[in-house]
């Protein structure tokens, strides 16, 4: 069942999820969910009713309505947004359950029985106070890092770099002679760097933010065609695993996508574009497809 | 001959709100029997250390560089249990408050520890640890 973009789907009952396709082997599918625009009390209620205990736990100990707002609703988008992809049968978001890796990655710990192979999903989610994003893949790891665009940050761009970034990235802040710009570059390349080290699963200290250089890979015509990641650890052949997409969403946050590339020539790891969608959504109300919308600007990718 | 390694830990006024329980909260107490045992008794090799938490000042500071980065509003209770994640810290944020107490602290914090820290308590040990190996 493919969902026409453009279009905005209204749940058909209050506790309904309108079911989609998982995405294909090359494409990703972002949802994310604006806390402002939740503002029913008993929705929120019904949110809270899906979550697992521990998660309930964890959302009431968040000090401050608007970050036990955004918790829940972190953990309500991640439930709601597995439970869409109804891989055998009807999923129900509560029934859900996670895990997480070796290196503390979350996952999904498929309770089928075993005849039945799990589905090959991967989902990373990231939430500021006033976004909340789900990232699914089949087949390929992913990680997601959004950040508002105007965020302050306590330090200078530059200190900040010089503490936390590589000489490359330095560099290339300090080129930057205007200095709002130069913010907006910096948090642009702060979501990528995360969303880098979210994609390998390994936690902040297994990828310091020092031991690997994004850039901007510019084309014969010097326009910058392709974000990399070099990387002082690991050979080039397992950094050019990655690929990378920037967004800007809803004219407030950048959004960085990272995905594992695949074998997709014969000459090995071409360039393939993957296909993004992307939906805002408040779930059990309303889904509304806004790739190639003005709520979705793609920068690179 | 027991002998106890204890780090002051000082009850002057401090103008932040450190609960004096915690301040006498004992984390991994040990007693040290370091010299000679009489060979009758072989007393097996028990290293034993008493050691206090971190000083309230250093509490104080990193509850201020806290308080700062996150704009917490003033009636918001920040404690040494207070977890980073749930006063909102997100993780552009907590490797802020790393640099902001490096820069007080004259320390350098490496990755590692820095993703082990979740409380304000982690944050002032972790500082105090430092400090002592400079």
């Amino acid at each position: 069942m493919k969902l026409d973009c453009y279009q905005r789907t209204f749940a058909h009952s209050s506790s309904s999820l309108t079911p989609i396709q998982l995405p294909a082997h090359l494409e990703t599918h972002l949802w994310y969910v604006k806390p402002s625009e939740v503002k029913n009390e008993s929705l929120l209620k019904q949110y809270l009713d899906i979550l697992s205990p521990r998660e309930r736990e964890n959302v009431m100990q968040m000090r401050g309505e608007e970050l036990r707002k955004s918790a829940l609703l972190a953990r309500t988008l991640v439930r709601t947004t597995i439970a869409r992809y109804q891989i055998n049968s009807q999923i129900n978001p509560r029934s859900l359950k996670f895990r997480k890796n070796i290196h503390g990655k979350p996952e999904v710990d498929w309770q089928f029985s075993n005849d039945s192979l799990p589905p090959p999903l991967h989902f990373n989610i990231s939430h500021t106070s006033s976004l909340v994003a789900c990232g699914v893949t089949v087949d390929s790891q992913i990680g997601i890092d959004v950040e508002e665009k105007h965020r302050s940050i306590k330090h200078t761009v530059l200190s900040f770099a010089r503490r936390y970034f590589s000489k490359h990235e330095i560099q290339f802040l300090a080129s930057i002679t205007d200095p709002q710009v130069q913010k907006l570059e910096f948090i642009k390349l702060w979501t990528l760097k995360e969303a880098y080290v979210k994609a390998l699963g390994k936690g902040f200290s297994g990828a310091p933010f020092k031991t690997f250089t994004i850039r901007f890979k510019e084309d014969s015509i010097h326009q910058a065609s392709e974000i990399v990641v070099d990387s002082f650890d690991e050979p080039t052949e397992l950094t050019s695993n990655w690929q990378f997409s920037l967004l800007e969403l809803a004219n407030s946050h950048y959004a960085a996508i990272c995905t594992e590339k695949h074998a997709a020539s014969a000459e090995g790891k071409r360039n393939v574009p993957t296909k993004l969608t992307v939906w805002k959504t408040i779930p059990f109300v309303v889904d509304e497809c806004v790739s190639g919308t003005d709520a979705v600007k793609t920068i690179y990718g | 001959m027991a002998s106890f390694a204890a780090s002051p830990v000082s009850f002057s006024a401090v103008s932040c709100t450190v609960k004096p329980n915690q301040v006498s909260n004992l984390r991994r107490a040990s007693l040290s029997f370091s010299g000679k045992s009489s060979p009758s008794r072989r007393i097996p090799a028990l290293r034993f250390r008493v050691a206090c938490s971190a000083k309230p000042e250093t509490v104080c500071k990193v509850v201020d560089i806290v308080r700062k980065q996150l704009a917490l509003p003033d009636d918001r209770d920040v404690s040494g249990e207070s977890t980073f994640a749930t006063l909102g810290a997100d993780s552009l944020d907590t490797v802020e408050i790393v640099m902001g107490l490096e820069e007080e602290f004259g320390i350098s914090v490496e990755e590692e520890s820095a993703q082990s820290i979740t409380t304000v308590q982690d944050a002032a040990d972790l500082i105090e640890k430092l400090l002592e190996k400079k």
